[in-house]
């Protein structure tokens, strides 16, 4: 299959989604990203960190420097309320959108 | 994912200098390790795992820029938001500290009040004076007003009045200027009938619209074609304030007509509102100059018409230097063009005074008139009352910092609590400011009512002919205010914020909140002193200038200047031979004879503070009559003497029945015939009146002295002869009432005008109108010397209750323990009291000090007072004291009583 490009706002949806689990620094993000969708989002891993830190100047996220798994000082990400409230309205529309769209399609 | 060992929020870790960069770097290697640790474990080359994580992230220089820029914004935003969190729990704290002590809050707001009023008030009235340019100035930094420096017998005067013909020399022979413009300002009779009414009319050259680019309200501005020589077009602008006021604000005025002086205006255009010209008010509009000379001056014959005249010196001009020019430069080609221009006027008035002997000196100075060489007095009282409001400002701080600091004092454990938890003096500092900045501005709205006001009533006295502008609605008041608000903020918060910065975080978190605060005070000691020294200063200058007025008005004038109205005919075109106008004037004397609560009337050829005739005299047996002083001649009907009031101290007075075939007469003052005949009887002595030839004039009476040009140092050198012996001067008449001028003026006016053929009317001004604008800077003075050493008083006053009443408070317990001891009351007062006159009496000397020190500078203003008066210097002292004595005294009797049993327990 080949690339997607990323809609607008997907990646903002993914990256929010991926710290549901708690704080997480850039690259257990991108890890996560890659595992999850596989092959089918090729995710530039820059646009994902510009994407993180665009939310964390907007105050969905907030960022902490801390140490990670093998002691190294890391900058890690969590929700912020906000965030959580973002992904929950963003989440609904993505899902009402892709009904939408899948619905047109199957009528053809 | 695990969690992380520890926490530590970003802007925690490096507040102050969160390196953005720095962080976005460590950010991405730290990916970058990651990735590469994890390729390297799959079993990848360094090489080929290197390549793979950049293949993943994409372009990693534009990445990283983009990051930074977000950073940086984050940064900056996050440190805003801080900032005003910051700023805004200071101001909730700030705003509750104050609604806890209304009392506190209301005497700050009121001190600082009256601080910044008094400043905002003399602001309002120099600013125009001496700062502000005129508006719609097109370049206010090229525009100068024309000085001519000359000196005479050793002084140096300044000229500020032209020909025209100097005016055209100067504009020709230049080369500087961008602009030359001649303006005169008149007051001319304006309408028709009983509607007549002397307005204020400029005149001014066409070049005045380059000066002033203004697009006219209505209609259109005059051009140079209109403003011609020898006759202008007879076209007015008029001003918005007549437009509005007397023309009903209609649009369709373009083209009526005005009957101007004597001559009949066609209105072409309306000025904009703000458009007020050269000088400080409004006129009812502005005409050409060629036109108003035409209004004003009869054609005289070849060399005496105003365009070809240099002795007729009416214009004011104004320059403006073309970009670039400097003043030096300017002024530079403006004297050569200046020497050149007298050279041509002696050359066609051979006899006058040779150039070199004159010194001549060209200026370029500034636009507001009062801030060039001819400065009034009006003005020179208003710089020092600008310094006097400065002082009350001063002491306003002073005071409200001695209660912050007294606030502040209280809250030393607090304060020293907070130091101990970590609070930044910063922190602690801004607080503080931000409670004085407070403060303050309550205090700057409260000045500003006080000035919109006070201001009016200064203004009238000290500047009546200025325009007021509304104080909230004038930018640079408001900006004055601003930073008057600022430095009075600083100055109350200085004291307290030494305190904090000094705070011994030990010593006052170990002992109580009233021990320690009393050594403490030497601060607010020394803010008393202060405040004490300035009010006596300020206290000296009010005596001085109360002492200078009431001299003044006890100067006799040699005249009763409340009971004489003097009436002048305008003849408005109306064609009228000298005779006529003598028969005129008769008329009009003997008519205001009829009138009742008329006393006497009189015709006048001088008058005092308003205008004097001057003839050559010659005295056989002195040499030159005119090196002994300036002799005023006053020709006079009969009834002159009683109509005045001035006494004959010698000899007769004038009567009607000295006519012209009688023995020709004339009485002198006492100074003229001192100053001619010294030691000798004046009666009988002869004088020749305009020459040398003429027969003899037997002196018959001698009257005393008269003040006519200066209340101070009036020569007083005056004679009267009968005007049926030498008619001269047909302008107007001397009427005296029973009732005060003031009250009677206009009916005698209103009654007489009916004597008046075609156009003529008539003026009528009481005596003591003409007066008083010499009484005005001294009554200024002594208004505000005394206001604001009022003021300054009261405050000082509060201040000491205050530090004495809270210094009780202090000592309570050591009080108690004496009163327990056996002190008895007068021992406490005493001990109390003598604390106050101690400080009070080191204020004084300072103060007396102060005072002594500026008295070389305030001599020049004042009248027959002295400033090292010791009466005046010994009183002030004594009030001080006295208000001390008072002022301590409540508190220390309260100390007196303090129980010792509650005093002892409440510690």
């Amino acid at each position: 299959m080949a690339d997607l490009d990323l809609l607008q706002g997907t990646l903002d949806l993914i990256i929010l989604k991926a710290l549901i689990w708690g704080p997480s620094h850039g690259y257990a993000v991108a890890r996560w990203v890659a595992d999850t969708t596989g092959d089918d989002l090729q995710v530039e891993e820059g646009a994902l960190y510009t994407a993180l830190h665009r939310m964390e100047k907007r105050g969905w996220i907030a960022a902490e420097w801390g140490l990670s798994e093998n002691n190294r000082k890391a900058k890690y990400y969590q929700l912020t309320s906000t965030g959580r409230n973002q992904l929950h309205t963003k989440t609904e529309m993505w899902n009402r959108y892709a009904r939408a769209v899948g619905r047109v399609l199957q009528t053809s | 994912m695990t969690m992380l060992p520890r926490f530590r929020r970003l802007f925690r870790i490096d507040r102050g200098a969160v390196d953005v960069p720095v962080a976005v770097a460590d950010e991405l290697q730290f990916h970058f390790d990651m990735t590469i640790d994890e390729l390297l474990a799959a079993g990848k080359s360094r090489e080929e795992a290197t390549r793979e994580a950049h293949r993943r992230f994409g372009d990693l220089e534009q990445t990283r820029l983009g990051l930074q820029h977000i950073g940086r914004v984050r940064v900056t935003r996050e440190r805003r938001a801080q900032w005003w969190s910051g700023m805004s729990q200071d101001l909730r704290y700030a705003l509750r500290g104050l609604r806890l002590s209304p009392g506190f809050t209301i005497g700050v707001m009121l001190t600082l009040g009256l601080g910044i009023g008094a400043n905002a008030t003399m602001f309002s009235i120099i600013d125009p004076l001496l700062f502000r340019a005129p508006s719609h100035l097109a370049h206010p930094d090229l525009v100068n007003r024309v000085h001519l420096a000359t000196q005479y017998q050793g002084k140096e005067f300044f000229r500020a009045n032209y020909s025209y013909r100097t005016f055209l020399d100067l504009s020709r022979d230049t080369h500087s200027f961008a602009d030359f413009v001649g303006y005169w300002p008149r007051n001319l009779a304006v309408g028709d009938g009983t509607e007549t009414q002397e307005r204020r009319v400029t005149g001014v050259s066409a070049s005045f619209w380059q000066l002033f680019p203004v697009r006219p309200e209505l209609g259109r501005l005059f051009s140079a074609q209109e403003d011609k020589v020898p006759f202008g077009e007879n076209v007015i602008v008029v001003s918005w304030p007549y437009w509005q006021s007397q023309l009903g604000g209609r649009r369709d005025v373009l083209g009526q007509h005005l009957h101007i002086g004597k001559l009949d205006y066609t209105i072409i255009g309306v000025a904009p509102r703000d458009l007020i010209g050269l000088e400080l008010t409004h006129p009812m509009g502005f005409v050409p100059l060629t036109s108003m000379a035409t209004n004003s001056f009869e054609d005289r014959g070849a060399g005496r018409r105003y365009y070809d005249s240099y002795s007729m010196n009416w214009l004011q001009l104004v320059a403006e230097r073309k970009p670039g020019v400097s003043v030096a430069a300017a002024t530079a080609d403006l004297q050569q063009a200046m020497i050149r221009s007298l050279e041509q006027k002696s050359a066609l008035q051979p006899g006058s005074d040779p150039i070199a002997s004159l010194k001549p000196r060209a200026m370029l100075s500034p636009i507001q008139f009062e801030a060039g060489p001819n400065r009034s007095t009006a003005t020179k009282v208003g710089t020092w009352l600008v310094g006097v409001a400065l002082l009350v400002l001063v002491i306003a701080c002073a005071n409200v910092g001695n209660l912050l600091l007294a606030r502040a004092l209280r809250r030393r454990r607090e304060i020293a609590l907070r130091l101990a938890l970590g609070v930044t003096r910063g922190r602690l500092l801004a607080q503080l400011l931000t409670e004085s900045l407070l403060l303050a501005t309550l205090g700057a709205g409260f000045g500003l009512l006080l000035a919109s006001w006070g201001g009016s009533v200064v203004r009238h006295t000290l500047t009546p002919d200025a325009e007021a502008g509304g104080v909230f609605s004038d930018p640079r008041m408001l900006a004055f205010a601003a930073l008057t608000m600022l430095v009075a903020a600083l100055l109350c918060g200085v004291a307290p914020a030494v305190m904090v910065l000094r705070a011994d975080l030990a010593g006052a978190l170990k002992s109580g909140s009233r021990e320690g605060g009393y050594h403490r005070s030497r601060l607010r000691v020394g803010l008393l002193v202060v405040q004490g020294a300035l009010s006596v200063v300020l206290l000296v200058g009010a005596a001085l200038f109360v002492s200078s007025l009431r001299q003044v008005r006890a100067q006799p004038l040699g005249y009763d200047a409340d009971k004489v109205t003097y009436v002048e005919q305008n003849l408005r075109g109306t064609a009228l031979t000298d005779d006529q106008r003598y028969l005129l004037l008769d008329r009009l004397v003997q008519r205001a004879q009829e009138l009742p609560g008329v006393v006497a009337a009189s015709r006048t050829t001088s008058v005092p503070f308003y205008m004097d005739w001057g003839e050559p005299l010659f005295v056989p047996g002195i040499d030159s009559v005119s090196k002994r002083g300036d002799f005023v001649l006053q020709a006079v009907t009969g009834g002159y003497f009683r109509t005045m009031g001035t006494r004959i101290v010698q000899g007769r007075a004038l009567s009607d029945a000295d006519r012209a075939g009688t023995e020709m007469v004339m009485v002198v003052s006492q100074s003229m015939a001192r100053a001619l005949w010294p030691g000798e009887n004046p009666i009988g002595k002869c004088v020749k009146i305009a020459a040398d030839t003429l027969p003899c004039r037997g002196v018959v009476g001698v009257a005393e002295d008269i003040k006519r040009g200066s209340l101070s140092d009036d020569p007083g050198l005056m004679y009267y002869v009968p005007i049926l012996q030498y008619p001269v001067g047909a302008f107007g008449i001397f009427v005296r009432t029973s009732a005060p001028a003031t009250e009677t003026a206009d009916g005698i006016r209103r009654a007489l005008q009916a004597e008046m053929p075609g156009n003529a009317y008539l003026t009528a001004q009481p005596l003591a109108d003409l007066i008083a604008p010499e009484m005005r800077s001294w009554e200024l003075g002594a208004t505000m010397f005394t206001v604001f050493g009022g003021l300054a008083l009261l405050v000082a006053s509060i201040g000491l209750y205050s530090v004495i009443a809270y210094t009780v408070a202090q000592r309570r317990q050591e009080l108690g323990v004496r009163v327990a001891l056996g002190a008895s009351v007068r021992s406490v007062l005493q001990l109390v009291v003598g604390d106050a006159m101690r400080m009070m009496a080191i204020a004084v000397a300072l103060g007396i000090a102060g005072a002594l020190l500026a008295a070389r500078w305030v001599a020049p203003l004042l009248f027959h007072t002295s400033p090292r008066d010791p009466l005046i210097l010994g009183g002030v002292a004594a009030a001080l004291l006295l208000v001390g004595l008072a002022a301590s005294f409540a508190p220390a009797w309260r100390a007196a009583h303090i129980d010792p049993a509650t005093a002892l327990r409440s510690e």
